[in-house]
């Protein structure tokens, strides 16, 4: 028995191509695909085969407006110093929509910064090397595609009066407007640009199924709504400031009478005066850390037995006799009746760490 | 004499493909589609509501019923009536189709229940077949009385 198929189109050509050419996207079917539904039905009447009938329907898939903005690179705030320039955070925008869209691009400090950032540039790392160089700034995403995920940075000022353990964050906000063609920024895709269910397919003025609508169906992010066209989030920055504290303790080691015997600081007496320079847990490593004292006039530094630095301390933080003496270098000796200097520079100090300097100087 | 022959051809050609000019002058089933966008309603105070409203605003991820009325306009008995619905590729099946629905994943090749049928990966690999993969609906009927009518319908989402 033979059956006999026969479909009956009821659309036209091009939309027929059109959708056969449908991509499938994770934001979904590109708005203004023609969707036909066909109905082919076999029969027989009294055991002919009969021709198959077909019935269609047509709807054009409108435009579905949706988009994320997530933080990305380093989660959570980023360390910054006192002081640093263009310290850069990341966020990634990815374009939901079921057609091509502009994104427009703001970058707005936080509510209850603890404080002020300045200098905020939005830019595209166009050459990939994580800094912001002159003319990787931009004010919106051109032509982003559907599912199209762009990286975008920010960059801010810290102030030098930031103290560690502050915080400030940077709210990046992208919102939808239509794909102006490339090299400009088309209209929003806002309230009055958009479509309801009383006004659908009126978009040219007529009331055509095939003409494309527009829905905002974008969530609420960190400081903007759901369903406006726009979406946001918040990322930014804590200081990490080196948190250094000098600490200076002097310990008799002996005197003419008693000698190393429970000395007395009289004239004659050698003083070991310990500073240690501690930094803080959590901190930034403090570089370049340079300890001076200048002498009582009435101390003389012990040439003889230097000036060490980089030495630890004990429980009770006295010096550890563990430093280094820098080739009896780091002191200058002036004659009787001008102070003597005593002038280290000690190695890196990483959070939680101490480092002395300590040296020798006799009472006259 | 040589005109008639190839008419006699031609005609005979015609037949055994089928016959097109025939069945178009006694169409004993009508059919009629329209397809609607499924919306929940949720009013205050209400259990929300599935309303269908025409497919204006469709955008990806609504819900959509499309819908087949036919009926048995002419005064003979239809037998082995068959509907295939091919699925367009921007909609897909929806998950709560009942598990009863004859459907192919494999372009209308086979047919059966989805829990029936297999999806090949590219790898080779095989694997159940889900309603996402769904490329053609078929009900078949074993007969149509004269005047008799029914209406098939499914869910699909779009892509």
């Amino acid at each position: 028995m033979k059956r006999t198929k026969q479909l009956l189109g009821a659309v036209s050509g091009v939309a027929l191509i059109a959708m056969s050419t449908t991509p499938a996207l994770a934001a979904g079917t590109t708005a203004g695909s023609s969707i036909t539904n066909t109905v082919e039905v076999d029969y027989q009447v009294g055991g002919f085969d009969q021709t198959t009938e077909t019935a269609t329907d047509t709807f054009t898939v409108d435009r579905k407006i949706d988009l994320t903005v997530v933080e990305t690179g380093f989660i959570g705030r980023t360390s910054v110093s006192p002081n640093q320039t263009r310290a850069v955070i990341a966020f990634d925008v990815t374009n939901l929509s079921n057609d091509t869209v502009d994104l427009a691009l703001t970058a707005t400090p936080a509510a209850g910064n603890d404080f002020t950032l300045s200098n905020i540039i939005i830019f595209v790392d166009a050459d990939s090397d994580g800094e912001y160089d002159v003319g990787e700034e931009v004010t919106y995403l051109d032509e982003v595609v559907a599912d199209g995920v762009t990286e975008v940075l920010v960059a801010a000022d810290i102030p030098v009066t930031a103290t560690a353990g502050q915080t400030a964050d940077i709210v990046l906000t992208a919102q939808a407007h239509e794909a102006g063609g490339v090299g400009s920024l088309g209209t929003i895709y806002d309230a009055a640009n958009t479509s309801d269910d009383t006004e659908a397919n009126t978009e040219d003025g007529t009331v055509n199924p095939a003409n494309v609508d527009t829905v905002l169906a974008d969530g609420a992010g960190d400081t903007d709504a759901a369903e406006d066209g726009a979406f946001s989030d918040t990322d930014g920055y804590v200081v990490a400031a080196a948190d250094v504290t000098v600490t200076k303790q002097s310990t008799i080691i002996s005197d003419p009478i008693n000698g190393t015997s429970n000395p007395k600081a009289i004239p004659g007496a050698v003083v070991e005066y310990c500073i240690a320079v501690a930094n803080g847990s959590g901190a930034a490593t403090a570089t370049a850390v340079t300890v001076s004292d200048t002498l009582p006039v009435d101390l003389e530094i012990d040439d003889a037995f230097g000036v060490f630095v980089d030495g630890t301390v004990d429980g009770t933080g006295a010096c550890n006799a563990d430093g280094v003496d820098n080739a009896n270098s780091n002191f200058t000796d002036n004659a009787l009746g001008t102070p003597d200097e005593v002038n280290g520079t000690l190695s890196d100090i990483a959070a939680g760490v101490t480092r002395t300097l300590y040296f020798r100087a006799t009472i006259n | 004499m040589n005109t008639g022959r190839i008419f006699g051809f031609f005609a005979a050609l015609a037949a055994l493909v089928s016959t097109p000019a025939m069945a178009q002058r006694e169409q004993a089933v009508e059919l009629s589609g329209d397809v609607m966008v499924v919306k929940t309603v949720t009013e205050e105070g209400a259990e929300p509501r599935e309303e269908l409203v025409k497919p204006d605003l469709v955008v990806p991820g609504d819900r959509l019923v499309f819908r087949t009325n036919y009926r048995n306009t002419s005064a003979d008995l239809v037998e082995n009536f068959v509907v295939t619905n091919p699925l367009h590729s921007a909609v897909a099946l929806a998950p709560d189709t009942p598990s009863s629905q004859q459907v192919s994943v494999d372009g209308g090749n086979t047919f059966g229940t989805l829990s029936e049928l297999t999806v090949t990966e590219e790898d080779g690999t095989s694997r159940p077949a889900m309603a996402y993969d769904v490329t053609h609906l078929r009900w078949v009927l074993s007969s149509l009385e004269p005047g008799a009518s029914g209406q098939i319908s499914f869910y699909a989402i779009v892509r």
